[in-house]
């Protein structure tokens, strides 16, 4: 399969060789190395090594910063800013814990910055996209879903349908704390001891939250079933 | 079951259903869990809730897929990034070259806290670094005197670093001492302004005079020239003396005699004249001598007749020897100069001074 020619420009900018079959055997290595190799390797500077790290862990985090924010422009700033600040900081990761827990400490400390601010801006909150059952622009959402997703059971998507507008209201009452804690549980599938590593807290505060935010989820979303 | 697992209450299970759900007990709280709710039917149903609300969240559609359902959004972050990336990896040489970058990127993020940095710093430059400047300028930098309004009593060491750049007259206003201007030369250089009667000033100048080596000839005679209103000081008086008897100039010599006129009754100053007129080595030197005891010997009533005029005044009345033995010692130096000095001036001068003084037995 031939490689992109990003990929190639990408090998031949960090200056490993002048050829083109060189430049390919450096993509094909890295997309081979192991997370700590491949760490160790943008920590000399290498720029193909850093944006193979990129690959590897960003759609978990514009996931994260997609599910936190519910806006894509906010989401952006956080992608952008989080992975600057891995880039700056890269020099300083000692693999005292994992590269994954370390990179969402970053991002997850970034969303809490944007969180914290647009709460201190009424003017600023993110919009509801499913601010009631009945609201037209709610309507259209389910309608493209299941033109997008045509395999999908019908009555999981009317079940759905219900539990996402409830749930995008319950969520509104989370502080910014308890609601990455849910979004990196239940969305993420992390561990809370891992959790409490990337916020840099216990596992026993992190089990605190979520037992918060469940109760007050469970509260909003009374009766569901 | 076990006796512990038996212990197991309602209270105790309740916390962890919700990590029971989301699996976050331990093997040992699972079992514990599992037995008390096959004999607990509300704490069975409550587990039931429990999983069947997180099964219902995590199956619920989430923003991210709505809002980037095509994965664009993930795409144009990473072009985003790609260029900062090259922002960040291009030399910055702009940024290296421009001085003090880092500081206007903080002022450029912190507006009120520049803001009131500038102030501050405009009131330190204002108040404290431009005096400090002005004051380091009028120092010993440049070498330019410093006026010096404390008068500070002034040091042997000082005296003896110090050299005279200058010295000025001035009359002043009440008619008494002239008023005198000295600029010095020293480790800091200074101006002393005052008339003479000031202790600093009369200090500077006897100290010139007294060590006449120093300086040159023209700031003794100025020194000398100043000093004269204070001829009447013992200090001044001493200074003036020795200066008359071993300064090397003998205008400076002339000049001292000239200085030492007011206090010619003096017993010191008029045993200075006998010897400057009976041994200095320069005529001016003598004919001043006799000048000056010429008119020290002239009564009280005739002191205000100017000296120069000695010579076209007729015979002055003397003190009688019982009044004053000096004088008997000044008629016969001046009969011995008059026939004994080698110069004819000198002579003829001590004749006219003998005659103006007039005819007297001399024992």
């Amino acid at each position: 399969m031939p490689l992109p020619r990003w990929a190639l420009a990408l090998a031949d900018y960090n200056g490993r060789s002048g050829s083109t079959d060189a430049a390919l055997a450096s993509v094909i290595s890295l997309s081979h190395l192991d997370e700590r190799a491949l760490v160790a390797e943008a920590q000399t500077g290498s720029r193909a090594a850093f944006e193979e790290l990129v690959r590897r862990f960003d759609r978990d985090v514009l996931r994260l910063a997609l599910n936190l924010m519910k806006r894509p422009e906010d989401a952006r700033d956080v992608y952008q800013e989080a992975f600057l600040k891995v880039y700056r900081n890269l020099h300083r990761f000692r693999f005292e814990c994992s590269f994954y827990t370390w990179l969402y400490r970053i991002v997850t400390n970034v969303c809490l910055d944007h969180l914290r601010r647009r709460q201190a801006r009424p003017e600023d909150q993110a919009p509801e996209l499913s601010s009631g059952l009945h609201e037209e622009g709610i309507t259209d959402f389910f309608e493209r879903q299941r033109e997008q997703r045509p395999t999908l059971d019908p009555e999981r998507t009317f079940i759905g349908k219900e539990i996402k507008a409830r749930i995008a209201i319950a969520m509104e009452r989370l502080s910014p704390r308890e609601r990455i804690v849910f979004e990196m549980k239940h969305y993420q599938g992390l561990k809370l001891r891992a959790i409490g590593d990337a916020l840099g807290t216990t596992e026993e505060t992190v089990k605190n939250s979520l037992f918060r935010a469940t109760r007050k989820l469970r509260h909003e979303l009374g009766g569901l079933r | 079951m076990s006796a512990f697992e038996k212990s197991v209450n309602c209270e105790d299970v309740a916390p962890l259903l919700v990590f029971y759900a989301c699996n976050e007990v331990s093997d040992r709280e699972r079992k514990q869990i599992d037995a008390h709710a096959a004999n607990c039917q509300a704490c069975a149903a409550q587990l039931a809730e429990e999983s069947h609300l997180q099964e219902a969240m995590v199956a619920a559609p989430q923003p991210a897929d709505e809002l980037d359902s095509s994965g664009i959004l993930l795409s144009q972050c990473r072009s985003e990034l790609a260029e900062a990336l090259d922002d960040l990896s291009a030399p910055p040489i702009q940024e290296h070259w421009r001085p003090f970058g880092w500081l206007r990127r903080w002022m450029a993020l912190r507006p009120a806290w520049s803001g009131a940095l500038l102030v501050l710093f405009g009131i330190v430059l204002g108040t404290q670094v431009l005096p400090w400047l002005q004051n380091g300028k009028s120092g010993n930098a440049n070498g330019q005197a410093m006026n010096v309004t404390a008068k500070p009593p002034l040091s042997k060491d000082q005296l003896d670093n110090m050299e005279i750049a200058g010295i000025n007259f001035s009359p002043s206003s009440d008619a008494g001492s002239p008023n005198v201007q000295l600029k010095l030369s020293a480790e800091q250089p200074m101006v002393l302004t005052g008339s003479v009667d000031d202790s600093d000033m009369r200090h500077v100048l006897t100290y010139v005079v007294e060590n006449g080596q120093r300086f040159d000839a023209g700031v003794r005679l100025d020194c000398l020239e100043a000093l004269k209103a204070a001829s009447r000081d013992q200090q001044v008086r001493q200074a003036l003396i020795a200066a008359a008897r071993k300064d090397q100039n003998p205008a400076v010599r002339m000049k001292a005699l000239e200085s030492l006129r007011e206090a010619s009754a003096d017993d010191d100053v008029r045993q200075a004249l006998l010897d400057a007129l009976q041994h200095d080595a320069n005529p001016g030197v003598r004919v001043e001598a006799v000048n000056v005891l010429v008119g020290s010997l002239q009564h009280r009533e005739s002191e205000e007749t100017a000296p120069e005029a000695a010579d076209a005044t007729p015979v002055v009345k003397l003190s009688s020897p019982e009044e004053d033995p000096s004088v008997e010692r000044v008629v016969r130096a001046l009969q011995q100069l008059q026939h004994r000095d080698p110069s004819r001036y000198v002579r003829l001068r001590s004749a006219a001074a003998l005659r103006q003084i007039g005819p007297r037995e001399v024992q």
